[in-house]
Parts: C-alpha cells; structure tokens; sequence
C-alpha cells in the first residue's frame, strides 16, 4: 500500500478541483432551484406601489402640477392596480403590492396622478421586486457539477481502493 | 423576509441534525452491545439517566477544560450560524439585480453576519481555548473564580438567543400563519432580523420600529458582561495563579496576548454597554443622547468605535498568540524575538483605544483630529510589523514540517501581510475617503478577520486535538481543508479588494452587471471556504470517534526541539498515569521518506502465451461492456437535458454505409466501446502515461473523448457548449475506469482462482 501515499493527483489535487467543482455547481444551482420555487414562497413579479395623501401630493406638486404627469381616473386602472391603490391608502406607510394586472405600469413607474373620490394621489412604483430568471441549463448543470465534485472530493479513498485492487491483480 | 428565514433556519438545523446524527451514529458504532438482542425498557431508562447526569453535569460545571469546550461548542455553533448568513449575502450577490432576496433582507443579513460572527463566534471561541489550556501553561489547578466562568459562560446563549430571536418569532410566526388569521398573529410577523448594518448608527437605530432592535441591544448587552466577566477571571487568574516557576519573563506567549485582550475588553466592553443603554433610552424612552437636539449622530459613531477598534483587536490579538504559540513548534525553531513579540502586544493594546476615529474620517470632525489620528493609525502597523517579522525570522532556515497547523499559520501570514498593508492605506485620510464605503474595505478586514482569526482557531484545534481528545484527526484531510481554506480566503476577499478598489459600493444588493463576474468568482470563493469549514467540522467529530488513538506522550515530537511546554507536560503525565505510557524520549532524526515502489509491469505470466492473451481478451471485452454501460448513463443524461443530440449517432452510422439511425449508430457505438476501443487500449497502454492501469484507462479515455467532442459536436454554443464537453468528459472517464477497473478485478479474481494470490 506505499504507492497509496504517492499520487498528489488524487490525493490532493482531485479532491480540490472537486471543491471548486461542488461551490461552482452550488453557485449555479442555488439560484437555479430557487428560480424553479419562488412562486411558491416569494411575492416577486408584484411591484410595490406608493400612493401619497392628498396634502402630500399637494405639498410636492403644488396646486398646479406639471402638465407632462400622467393622469387617471381611479376607475381607469385594472383592478389589481384599484385594490393595490385603495390597501396603499389604508396602509401606514403607504405602499402595497399589485398582485395581478399591471397594464399602467409604465406611467406608475415615472409617477402618476390618480384622481379617487375627487382628491388627488401621487402614485408611484417604488420597488420593482423583479423574479429571478436562471439559464435553462443552469440547474441540471450545477447539479451535474456537484454531484461530479462530489466524486472527486472522495477521490482519495476510491484511488487507495483501486490502488489496492490493482496491487491484488499482479 | 418569508423565504429567507425559512431558508436560514432549514439551513442551521440540516447542519446541527447532520452534526448530532454522525455524533450518534458514529458513539452508537463504539458502544458495546448487548447480546440480548432488542432494545430492552431498562436500557433505555439507563440511557435516559445518563443523559440525564450528562446534562445536569455540563449545567453545572465549573471545571476550566469542560467550560473551556462548551464556549467552543458555542463559538463554533454561532460561526456556522453566521457563516450561513454570509453563504446566504453572497448567493444573492451571484446576480445584479435583489432578485433572489429583496433589500431588506439583504440588509438583514450582513447585519446579522457581522454581529454573529464578530460577538459570539469569535471571543467565545477564543474564551474556550482560553479556558482549557491557560490554566495549563501557567501550571494552574482551574481557573480563579470557577463559578464566575461558568456564570460568564452560561449569559452566552441567552445573549444569542435575544440578539437573533427575530429569525424564531418569524418563523414561528410563519407556522401559526398555517393555522391563523394574519390578525391574530400579527405580532410575530411584526418582529424580524434587524437590518440596521451591525454598526448600527444612529439615526438609523433610534428611529427603526422594529422591536426586535430592542432585543437584540438586550442581547449585546447580555453578552458584554459575560465578556466583562470573563475577562476579568482570566486577568486574575493569569496575575495570581500562575505555577512558582512561571514569571513575567517566560509566561507563555498565548497567555500574554490573552492578558492583554482581557485588559482591553475591561476598558472596552463596559463603555459598549452605556452606548447601548443610551441607544435603548432614546428608542423607547425619549432621551436625545443621539438626536440633534442632544449629542447628535456622531455622538454614537466616537462611543461605537471607542469599543469598536479595540475590538478588532480583542479578536485579532488572541489569534496572533496562537501563532506565536503553534508556528516555532512546527518550524523546529523557539519563537524569535519573544520580548518583541510582548512588548508589539502591549504596544497594539495601548494604540488601539487611540485609533477608533480613522472609522470616522468622512464624517465632520475637525481636520486636525483627523490628521493626529491618521497618524496614530499609521502608527500601529508598527507593532503589527514586528509580529510579521518575528513570525518570518522564526521560519527563517527552520526545519519545515508539513502539517495541517503549520500550513494554516503560512496562509495566515500572507492574508495577514495583505489584509495590514491594505489597511496602512486606509489610515490614510484621501485614500480612505476615496475607498470608504466600498469593498475594498470589506476585503481588507475580511482578509484579517477570516485570514488570521478562524485560520488560527483551526490549527489550535489541530495542534491541540491530540491531548484534548487522545485521538488523532485525519491529517490527510487537515492539509487538504488548510489548503481549501486558504485559497477559498484569497479569491474571496482579494476579488473584493479589487472591485472595491475600482469602486463597487458595499452593502448594496443592487449592482451594476459590469461587476457581476467578479462577484460570482468571490461567491464560489466563499462557498469554498463553506465546504472547508464543513470538512473541517466533520473531521473533528469524525475523529473523535474513529482517529488512530494516541501512544506517545509526545505526539508533536516537541521534546526534540526543546519545545515541550507546560500543557503538554500534563498530557504526559496524564498519559502516563491513565495509560501507563512510558514518557517519550526525544529523537533528533526526522523520519525517512519511503521513495515510491518501482511501478510494477502489467503481464501476469500465469499459465500459457495463449490462455493468457485469450483472459486478457475476454477480460477486456467484459470491461468494455461495462465501461460503455457507464457511458450510456452520462451520455443519456446528457441527451435528457439536451446538451447532445441523439441526431449524431445517426451520422455515425451513416459513416460506416448503414442508414442514419441513432438507434443503429448507438449499436455501432457500443461494438466500438467493447470491441475496438478495449483492443486499442491493450495495444496501447504501455506507452500511455501513468504508473497504475487504471490511470492509463483515464487517459485513454481522455484522448478518445477528444475525438467524441470532433465527431458528435451538432452546434452547441454557451451553457449548452459547457455541458456537451462535461458530460462527454466525465462519460469517457467512466468508460476508463470502467473498462480497467473491471479488468483488473478479474484479473485479480483469476490469479486467486489460479492460487497465485501471494
């Protein structure tokens, strides 16, 4: 079994470029699982809204604001976009989610104003709260390169198996 | 939030359960069983009572060794904890945009990351070693207040526990959600992990309406006076219970640089606990120590850091007493310059209380300040120099051993050599204000942090493991884990170096793309050290179980080199009493290097030319089979996530005059892999390099996989290029080893079967 002891190869640099290989394939493959279920446990692809009082959007407009600030009616926007604005309203900060339709996204994006029960509202989006895209390959490759680090972190044990295998046969 | 605590809790608990499941399996393999066959009731109840006294004993302890082990039990456990928060910032940062966790979490956790590892993995883990061995070295019978230790001890996990409660309520929170309206359960959704940056600066920390803030000042506070009390114990015990032959001028070096850590704790801490009172009143009680109208913002920042550098020290000094401890023993060499390295101790002890407002050189202190203390900063790389080079002059022509410690004490100086110089910079005012905030700043602390500290502890538990366990650890694994744990260090923290130093803000989960390579690189750099921390966990444990026992009372060879101190002294004498070890006698010849035996030939040379070449033939059929077999699951696999197309073996076919069928040219592919290709190999092997046959098998099959990627390449381009050239690799290789490992089992069985097994 001396010669066991001898190969650096697989006794050391196998096993490293193993590890390297595993935190490779984690790095791909985390991201890559969580991209197949954060439907399940994140509220991402749901913008947050802000939706300012009437004397905040005063306060930052003035009387008069300006001509190129989009306008709606409360009765414009999709319903996702009406419950989304009337749980901002109730919300102590101000700012709720739009789970659904989003088709104004664009003019909430740079800043509206909607007109609800006469009164005015600066509405805008403040997060963005994108999903996570991965590869299509990223999964089954990182899983394919931990998996084959993994073979290689075990190499020195498999090598002094198959030493001794070879050292049987002569 | 939702995800995050789920993730970090499944995460910490997969770790423990993994832990304790090996523990168990692993104490259940050395139990002797009885021969009566199934678990008896008695039998349980005696292994519930001994837990029972287990239990009751480590409660109530005050022995300086089991309390030293329980601060490591605690140390280690919060160093995973943390570890998993930053393994969990990291993942986020492998994409430019917060799209894996939000913001907020993203704060959370290098919040959490920071005040983790920094309070509750670092000094209990230093306290521990503290514990069980200083007493040793200066020839004590236990520490001087033995019940005040476990006190100091025993505040730890309630600390902990106040300091990150928001990660249980939530989760917690989230399981009731299961059973409950939202309304009734709103409090537990209410408290979460706190994101205020482990600084935690006013205004930010006054004004945040988390109430787990509360708790976890409650927490830092909580673990302040443990260590306050801890740190007073070791200063008594140090100064009074040192052994009649135990002076000032040769008290160990690890004692010294733990005298001088529980100095500074003393001033340090308790000053940390009136800022954190002060912090507590102005959020719930109304007083202004950190409004405008009171002290102001900058108040906080001068008392933070006034504990907050000497802080840095209490973690870093320890360190360098372990090296100063461990490297000469590795080396063959006394440490040089003792005096210095004392007197370099005392000197940063001193400087560090004078350096807290280089932390704060963007801020509006009056220039002059700054400058004096841009000079003080400077200054203190001095000390710290005289460390560096004691340390390179007790290597210089030493006699060199190899191990798992002395590897992590090189690694440890060269991180330690970047991370200093990288600092010098910093103390600088325009240079500092230019890098301020970015991730230069992060690498250059990080490269100390984890560069010397966590290096330093791990070669302490491997030094240290022969007379703390009586076992040896796996040294093969140690030098590999070294190895790991070093580069994991460098790519990680000098690619933040560099992105910080081109710019890159920290504390940001939004980046810009430009950056994201470089961000990937320093995550899979981290993930490594992750795994070398695992591997680390799981030879410890592994070994304290299954590790060759140990027969010598002088398991490091020290008495060779004179060098045999106080604590291994007590390993002998223990050793012999226990075991009736005869003491060793020290050796000044090293042992011989065994020159690797001659690579043997292949020809077996049993029975006739002609049975033999028939067996090697049969032989190398049946090791075609299966290696393509082998092949077939890599190939198909490969063809299932569609990285190789099936199209391709039609073309093979169509090569030879058949139709282009893949089911044809999969069937020609097989013949080749059992017929041609094992022939070829027989023909070949003697001039294909490699000393055994299974590794010629692994270069045959390399060669030919060159001519696969030619032949079957359909276009592929990107991740889909990536996977066709891995699978097509790693399937040849299991053909390699297949078709010679097959072979050589055969042949083995024939020579048995032939009676030529001697």
């Amino acid at each position: 079994m001396s010669r066991s002891d001898d190969s650096v190869l697989f006794t050391y640099i196998a096993p490293f470029l193993g590890v390297l290989l595993v935190a490779v394939g984690i790095a791909a493959a985390v991201p890559a699982t969580y991209d197949v279920i954060q439907d399940d446990i994140t509220t991402c692809g749901t913008p947050t809204i802000a939706v300012d009082s009437p004397e905040e959007t005063t306060a930052r407009f003035g009387e008069d604001p300006r001509p190129n600030l989009t306008r709606f009616a409360y009765e414009d926007l999709s319903e996702a976009e009406q419950e989304a604005f009337r749980d901002a309203l109730d919300d102590a900060v101000g700012e709720s989610r739009v789970d659904g339709e989003f088709p104004h996204y664009g003019a909430f994006l740079n800043g509206s104003l909607v007109t609800y029960e006469g009164e005015r509202h600066y509405t805008t989006v403040v997060a963005e709260n994108p999903c996570f895209v991965a590869a299509p390959l990223q999964l089954p490759l990182g899983v394919f390169a931990i998996a084959l680090g993994g073979i290689g972190i075990l190499t020195p044990p498999a090598y002094r198996k198959l030493v001794a295998l070879e050292e049987g046969a002569e | 939030m939702t995800s995050r605590a789920l993730v970090e809790m499944a995460a910490l608990a997969l770790v423990v359960f993994s832990v304790g499941a090996l523990w168990v399996r692993l104490r259940r393999e050395k139990t002797i069983e009885s021969d009566g066959g199934a678990t008896i009731q008695e039998s349980i109840s005696a292994e519930l009572g001994r837990f029972q006294r287990q239990l009751l004993r480590i409660l109530t302890t005050t022995d300086h060794r089991e309390i030293g082990i329980l601060y490591i039990l605690f140390g280690t456990l919060a160093g995973v904890w943390g570890g998993i928060d930053a393994m969990m910032l990291r993942t986020e940062l492998l994409t430019p945009p917060a799209d894996i966790w939000t913001p907020e979490t993203y704060n959370a956790l290098f919040t959490t990351h920071g005040l983790t590892m920094l309070i509750f993995f670092v000094l209990p883990v230093f306290f521990g070693i503290a514990n069980y061995f200083i007493p040793l070295l200066i020839g004590a019978d236990d520490m001087a207040f033995p019940r005040v230790n476990a006190i100091g001890f025993w505040l730890l996990p309630p600390a902990l526990l106040l300091v990150r409660m928001g990660l249980f309520v939530q989760v917690g929170g989230q399981f009731l959600g299961l059973f409950s309206p939202e309304e009734t359960i709103r409090f537990f959704l209410s408290l979460r992990e706190v994101g205020v940056g482990w600084t935690l600066y006013a205004p930010l920390s006054v004004q945040s309406q988390n109430p787990q803030l509360d708790l976890l000042l409650l927490g830092l506070h909580l673990s302040g006076i443990s260590t306050t009390v801890g740190a007073l114990n070791f200063i008594v015990t140090i100064v009074h219970e040192r052994g009649e032959n135990v002076t000032w001028a040769n008290l160990d070096i690890f004692s010294w640089n733990i005298l001088v850590t529980s100095g500074l704790a003393l001033f340090a801490f308790p000053l940390l606990g009136s800022a954190l009172v002060m912090l507590l009143l102005d959020r719930n009680f109304g007083t202004t120590f950190f409004a405008v109208e009171g002290g102001g913002a900058i108040l906080w920042q001068h008392l933070f850091w006034f504990w907050g550098h000497p802080e840095v020290y209490i973690l870093f000094l320890p360190a360098t007493g372990l090296m100063s401890t461990i490297l000469p023993k590795f080396v063959g060499r006394k440490l040089f310059g003792y005096r210095f390295i004392v007197y370099s101790t005392l000197g940063l002890g001193v400087l560090s209380f004078g350096v807290w407002a280089h932390h704060m050189f963007v801020t509006g202190v009056d220039p002059r300040i700054k400058a004096s203390f841009m000079a003080v900063s400077i200054a203190i790389a001095v000390p710290s120099a005289i460390k560096v080079f004691n340390w390179l002059a007790t290597m210089w022509e030493g006699d060199i051993r190899m191990s798992a410690p002395f590897m992590l004490c090189a690694g440890s100086i060269s991180t330690f050599i970047i991370g200093g110089v990288t600092g010098v910079f910093l103390a600088v005012i325009p240079v500092d204000i230019l890098y301020h905030g970015t991730y230069y700043v992060v690498g250059h602390f990080h490269l100390i942090v984890v560069g010397i500290i966590p290096f330093m502890m791990v070669a302490a538990s491997y030094y240290w493991y022969p007379l703390m366990t009586g076992r040896w650890y796996d040294t093969r694994l140690a030098k590999f884990q070294a190895v790991l744990m070093i580069v994991g260090s460098l790519v990680t923290f000098m690619t933040l170096l560099i992105i910080g130093g081109v710019g890159l803000p920290r504390r940001q989960a939004i980046y810009p793309p430009e950056y994201q390579f470089a961000n990937q690189i320093a995550t899979v750099g981290a993930y490594v050290i992750g795994l070398s921390v695992l591997l680390w966990l799981y030879n410890v444990v592994v070994s304290y179980w299954r590790g060759a026992p140990v027969e010598t009372t002088d398991p490091w060879n020290l008495k060779a080199t004179r060098q045999f101190t106080k604590e291994w002294q007590w390993f002998e004498s223990r050793m012999v009493a226990q075991y009736g070890l005869s003491p060793a006698t020290p050796s000044s010849v090293r042992r011989s290097f065994d020159p690797s035996a001659e690579p043997e030939g292949l020809a077996g040379g049993v029975g006739s030319v002609i049975q033999d070449v028939s067996r090697k033939a049969s032989a190398a059929a049946i090791g075609g089979i299966v290696g393509t077999l082998l092949m077939t699951g890599g190939l198909g696999t490969a063809v299932f996530i569609d990285v190789l197309d099936p199209a391709s073996f039609g073309e093979i076919a169509e090569l030879v005059g058949l139709p282009a069928s893949p089911v044809l040219g999969s069937l020609l592919f097989l013949v080749g892999g059992t017929v041609t290709w094992p022939l070829l190999f027989l023909a070949f092997r003697e001039f294909l390099p490699g000393r055994l046959l299974f590794e010629r098998g692994l270069v045959f099959s390399t060669l030919i996989w060159t001519g696969f990627v030619v032949a079957f390449y359909t276009g592929q381009q990107g991740l889909g290029l990536v996977g066709y050239l891995a699978f097509g690799l790693v399937a040849h290789w299991s053909y390699g080893l297949g078709l010679t490992v097959t072979f050589q089992y055969l042949r083995s069985r024939q020579r048995a079967a032939l009676g030529g097994g001697e």
